[in-house]
This record gives C-alpha cells, structure tokens and sequence, in this order.
C-alpha cells in the first residue's frame, strides 16, 4: 500500500527517480557520496562522469543490485531494495557489459525475456533488431560487440517500461548505430512518455536525445541541471581573469598549450559577460566540471 | 512456462544430454545385468532363505544339494562378474552425479557468464525466476531417475532369485525412489551451493563431497534415529528374507525375550557339576541360553520405511531449496 501511494506521490509530482542522501562503500572506497538527484518524468537525463565516478553503481542500486549504504533511492515512486519485483517491473535495464547467453540465438532472448517479463513486445524488439540486419536465429555469443550491445537494447525497450536504466548504451555501437540509437531513444520517449537515464563518458553523442544533464565525479553530483541551462550559464576563458560575475569551476589543457578555464555566470551578470567570453560547449562544460571533481583546479565546488 | 523450461534445457543443454544418457544408459545397463542373471535360471528348488546359494568351490559347497551345485556355480559366477558389478554399483553414484550436474550451474553459470544482471531485470522477483529453472531441472531427473531406480530393482530382484525387491532391505537406498530422492537433494544442494558461491566448478567440488558425507552417514544415521522404534526382536533362526539389521542389542535375550541379568549366575544355576575321582564334570541346560539380541525391520514393512524416509530427504530438499531461493534474492548478480 506504501509502495503505490509512493507511486501515485511520483507520478503527481512528475518525478521518476529519486536519490536521497545516497551512499555507496565499497571497503574503504567510498563509490557514491550522499548525493541527491531528482530525474524529471519524461526526461531524458545523461549521467557523465570519469572512470569510477559511480555512475554504474548508482544505476545499480536503482536495480536492487546493490544495497545503499546510506540514504535510499525511489525508482517511479518505489524504493527497489524494499519492493523489488514492483520497482523493477517498469524499469528496462541495459548492462555496461552487455549480458548474453552462449549458446542462445537472438531470438531465444527474446523469448526468454518475455517468458521473464509479462509486457514484454518481442515483436517490437524483433522488429528493431531486423532493422538493425541482426539474423534472429544467429548464436548470440557470436555477435560483434556492438550488435550483442543492439540486442541488449532491444529487451529493454521490449519491456516497454516507463523507466529506462541504460549503462553506457553507446560504448560498442559504430557512429551510425549511435544515432540510430538515439533516434530509436527519442521515439521510444515520445510515443511512451518513458524517462531515461543514460550513462555515458561522451556527451555530444547524446546531447541531440538528452535534456539534462548530471555530472558525477568522485561519488558526488557535481552538476544537475537541464541541458540549455548547462551551455548558457557557462562560458570558457584562456586567462585566469573571469568574466564579470562568473564563478570559476575548473580548468583543463586546451588545445595546444593554452589552459582553459570553465566559469559558471549566473544569468543575472549582465549582458557585458556573455560578450567577453566564448560560450562554452557541453564538452567544455563537462571538462570543467570533471576537472574540478577530480581536485585539479584550486577550485572545489558543492 | 513452456519457454523458461526449454530455454533451461537450451541452455543447460551439455548437462540436459548428459544426464539423459547416464540415467537411461544406466537403466539400461541394470536391465541387461538382470537379464544375464535371469538367463542362468537357477531352479526354484535350489532355493535357500530366498536366494541362490553361494558358490563358494567344490570343497566348502558340499551343503549345497547336487542338483542345485552347477546353477549355483553359474550364477555365483554371473553374480561377480563385472558388468553386474558394476551395474549394481551405479545407483550409489548416479543420482549425485546427476543432482550436482544439472544444479551446479544453475545459478552459478549466469553470474560466471554475466547474464544474472540481465535475467533478473526482466524477472523481477528472483525466486520466480529461480523456482522456474528449478522446476525445468526437477522435470528432467525426476522421470529419468524413477527409471533408473525401477531398473535397479529388477537388478535386485534379479541378484537375489527367491525375494520380492519391494520387501527387501537390501541395498533399498540406492535403488527404486531413493535414486530420486538422492538427485533431488543433490540438485536442491548445489542450487543453494551455486547462489552461494556464484561459481560452478567450486560448487562441483563442494556439493560431491557433501554428498559423499551425507551418503556415508544416512544408513547410520537413520538406523539409530529413525528405525528404532520400528524394530522387532528376532527370534534365533526366525531371520526372514529382505530383512534390515537395523542393530544389535547391547542387552541379552532370552527365550524371545529381552533378559537382563548376570550371565555367569543364569549359567552356574543351570549348569550341574558333578565331581568324579577328583574331576568335574558340568552339563550345561540342553537348550540355548541368554544371547546377543538383534534387532530389525521385517521385509513386510519396506513401504512404511521407504515413505517416512522419503518423507526426510523431502524435507531436507525443500529446506536446500528454499535456501537457494533466499539466497539468490540477496546476493549481487555479478
Ligand atoms: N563490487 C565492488 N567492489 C568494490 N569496489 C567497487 C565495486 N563496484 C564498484 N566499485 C568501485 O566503486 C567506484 C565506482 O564504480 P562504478 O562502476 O560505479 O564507476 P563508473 O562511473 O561506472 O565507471 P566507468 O565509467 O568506468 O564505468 C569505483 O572506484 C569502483 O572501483
Ligand atoms: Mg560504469
């Protein structure tokens, strides 16, 4: 009964995940660092991060894989740990390894995933997956990467769930499976209203299909805001000089010799910042961010 | 439910194959075993306490009747030969082997392979999703472990010529429902085993020594704590075919009767000495005096015995099954 008040609570307030003061130790490591995040319902929202950021473990735990140490999750309303089986019948889940069976076919994963999961669309996941050229009666463990990668993605949008847990989807597809991936992603949230969170190191691949955008670095949110927002209030200098009212977030190796700096100018500055300085582009924005997570500027933030 | 179970097999299709042939070859072996022994056709006068007599060679066989010493020749010789050898030694092994083969990987291949992750997203409740592979598993062995069981005991009805198998004791744990009783358990364990360790090949090693102990410990285990109250004293040379020794009494009985008392008094009070010329000389009483007792389960009660241990290893499955489940729902699937 909790659970489904949990839900009608996150379905009237728009919010298909949740993070309160979630932490995550691994021994001594510590992977995820009291962070809280809000994922809007229908969103499209990319988590970015270096290596070891905790980006997996976060999704993880949204899949009940891992048990939080500290704060909870809620997954459309339902904390997954406490309720699994209803957390995770509208969750589709792609893992950053993707997960086949040897001596299955194509087209026995499909099976074995709508015998798994009563909504699952095999038709539509076939249909997908034939697009794609990918033989159904072909061994799934002889696949190339990317098309094991095509295969994973199929069953989770198969499962036509409203919340897609997707671990960097995109690391083993060409560039033109990634957008084909990406135009498949924004359909797939038009015609289902489904909310996305997507895990990637890259975010100009999935800048087309996101509208915001998280930044983890060392366990911690670094930055959460919708993606215009991102590339507006930030501007990029090769001097140590911020633009007027800009705050500095970090500074990373330009090309060439020159060292780039990152400033966040609130929109209230003034039209005279916007015209000193560059704007920055996402990956610039990203760099900043990352740069200041990983302590290589004099700058922290949070 | 129809795909879980096939993909199960699908997946698991060494072991699948595997396990067919051991228990079909094996049904099949203790069935051209049994037809060696019968085509020695031992005549049912040559007969003794419900079996062939033992030939034992011309000097220590000249109890057994003329007539009967050629057949029991041939069948003593039938009986030690190696493929009845064998074959009579296959229920001790097949049902652990086909247990450990099918459960083993069971969960613990989907961890080593990375596909838990994937499976368990779609599921949702992990027990579901293990009780169905469990149920996939439990349809192959059960049938094919009841086949091989049955054919062990036409074996055994073919070893011993004169006795019903279903009312005897011999070797009855490693023939007829026990070969299904064993599988299931074995398969029960190393589920649990595999949910636990999430590697196949430690969980081989682990669950064929367990089943190794809990084998060698049953017959013990159950004879002092299950069959006792079951017994019955056995009369001297009353001992009935099929019969299960289930112990030894450290008492004395006497006259069919438990007796305690002192040996040496009951023998000096019916021992009369009479001295002549300076010797004595003692007659002992003309019948037999206070024996060892034994203590055992007639061949008539085989059904009893086989439903209160089936009832056991039932339950001792369902606790290792159950615990399988608890633990695939707390462990990380990687
Ligand atoms: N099961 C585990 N045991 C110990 N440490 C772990 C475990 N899982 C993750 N970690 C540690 O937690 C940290 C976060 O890992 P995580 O996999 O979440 O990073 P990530 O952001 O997904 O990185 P990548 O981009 O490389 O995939 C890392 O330092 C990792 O070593
Ligand atoms: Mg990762």
């Amino acid at each position: 009964m909790a659970t489904d008040a949990g839900a009608l609570v996150a379905r009237a307030t728009g919010v298909a995940l949740q993070a309160h003061g979630l932490s995550k130790r691994f021994g001594k490591k510590t992977a995820l660092d009291a962070i809280d995040l809000t994922v809007p319902a229908g969103s499209v929202t990319a988590l970015v991060g270096p290596n070891g950021a905790g980006k997996t473990t976060l999704i993880r735990i949204c899949m009940a894989f891992e048990r939080p140490n500290g704060g909870r999750v809620e997954v459309d309303g339902v904390d997954p740990w406490k309720h699994r089986s209803e957390a995770l019948r509208g969750v589709g889940y792609v893992p950053q390894t993707p997960a086949v069976y040897r001596g299955l076919d194509v087209d026995d994963h499909l099976a074995m995933a709508r015998s798994l999961h009563s909504g699952f669309d095999a038709e539509y996941a076939r249909k997908r997956l034939n697009q794609l050229g990918i033989p159904l009666d072909q061994r799934a463990d002889t696949l190339s990467g990317g098309q094991a990668a095509q295969l994973g993605l199929a069953i989770a949008l198969g499962t036509r769930a409203k919340v897609l847990l997707l671990d960097e989807p995109l690391a083993n597809l060409d560039p033109l499976a990634r957008r084909e991936f990406i135009q498949v992603l924004i359909d797939a949230i038009r015609s289902d209203g489904s909310t996305v969170l997507l895990s990637s190191h890259i975010v100009t691949d999935v800048e087309e299909a996101c509208d915001r955008l998280v930044i983890l670095g060392a366990g911690k949110v670094l930055l959460d805001c919708p993606l215009e927002e991102a590339r507006q209030a930030h501007k990029l200098t090769d001097s140590k000089s911020p633009p007027p009212g800009g705050i500095a977030v970090g500074s990373f190796a330009g090309k060439g010799l020159t060292r780039l700096t990152l400033w966040r100018v609130p929109a209230d500055a003034g039209e005279g910042a916007a015209a000193a300085t560059e704007p920055a582009s996402l990956e610039e924005v990203v760099l900043g961010y990352l740069a200041a997570g990983r302590g290589t500027t004099g700058l922290q933030l949070n | 439910m129809f795909d879980r179970i096939w993909l199960t097999y699908k997946q698991q299709r060494f072991e699948t194959l595997a396990v067919a042939v051991m228990c079909l070859g094996a049904a099949a072996w203790a069935l051209l075993a049994s037809w060696h022994l019968n085509s020695v056709g031992v005549p049912a006068s040559c007969l003794v306490d419900g079996g062939v007599p033992y030939w034992n060679g011309p000097s220590n066989a000249s109890w057994i009747p003329g007539a009967c010493q050629l057949p029991s020749q041939r069948f003593t010789d039938a009986l030690t030969s190696l493929d009845v050898g064998i074959a009579s030694s296959l229920g001790d092994v097949l049902p652990f082997f086909v247990g450990i083969a099918m459960g083993a990987p069971l969960v613990a291949r989907e961890l080593e392979q990375g596909t838990a992750p994937l499976s368990w997203s779609l599921a949702g409740a992990r027990w579901k999703w293990l009780a169905g592979r469990i149920l996939a598993a439990l349809l192959l062995i059960v049938p094919l472990l009841l086949i091989a069981g049955l054919a062990a005991d036409v074996l055994r009805g073919a070893q011993a010529p004169g006795t019903d198998p279903h009312a005897s004791f011999h070797y009855f744990t490693s023939r007829g429902v026990f070969l299904v009783l064993w599988g299931v358990a074995a398969l029960m364990g190393s589920v649990a085993l595999g949910a636990l360790f999430g590697r196949t090949m430690p969980v081989v090693v682990v669950a064929l020594i367990v089943c190794l102990f809990a084998r060698a410990t049953w017959e013990p285990l159950t004879d002092a704590y299950v069959l006792r109250g079951m017994t019955v004293l056995q009369m001297p040379g009353a001992s009935s075919p099929g019969e299960l020794l289930v112990y030894e009494s450290s008492g004395l009985y006497l006259d069919g009767k438990p007796w305690q008392g002192d040996l040496d008094a009951w023998w000096n009070a019916h021992t009369t000495c009479t001295l002549t010329d300076g010797a004595e000389s003692c007659v002992g009483p003309s019948y037999p005096g206070p024996q060892l007792a034994w203590y055992v389960v007639t061949g008539d009660h085989y059904w009893q015995v086989v439903a209160l241990e089936s009832a056991i290893m039932l339950a001792g499955s369902a606790a290792l099954g159950a615990l399988a489940l608890f633990w695939v729902g707390r462990r990380r699937p990687y």
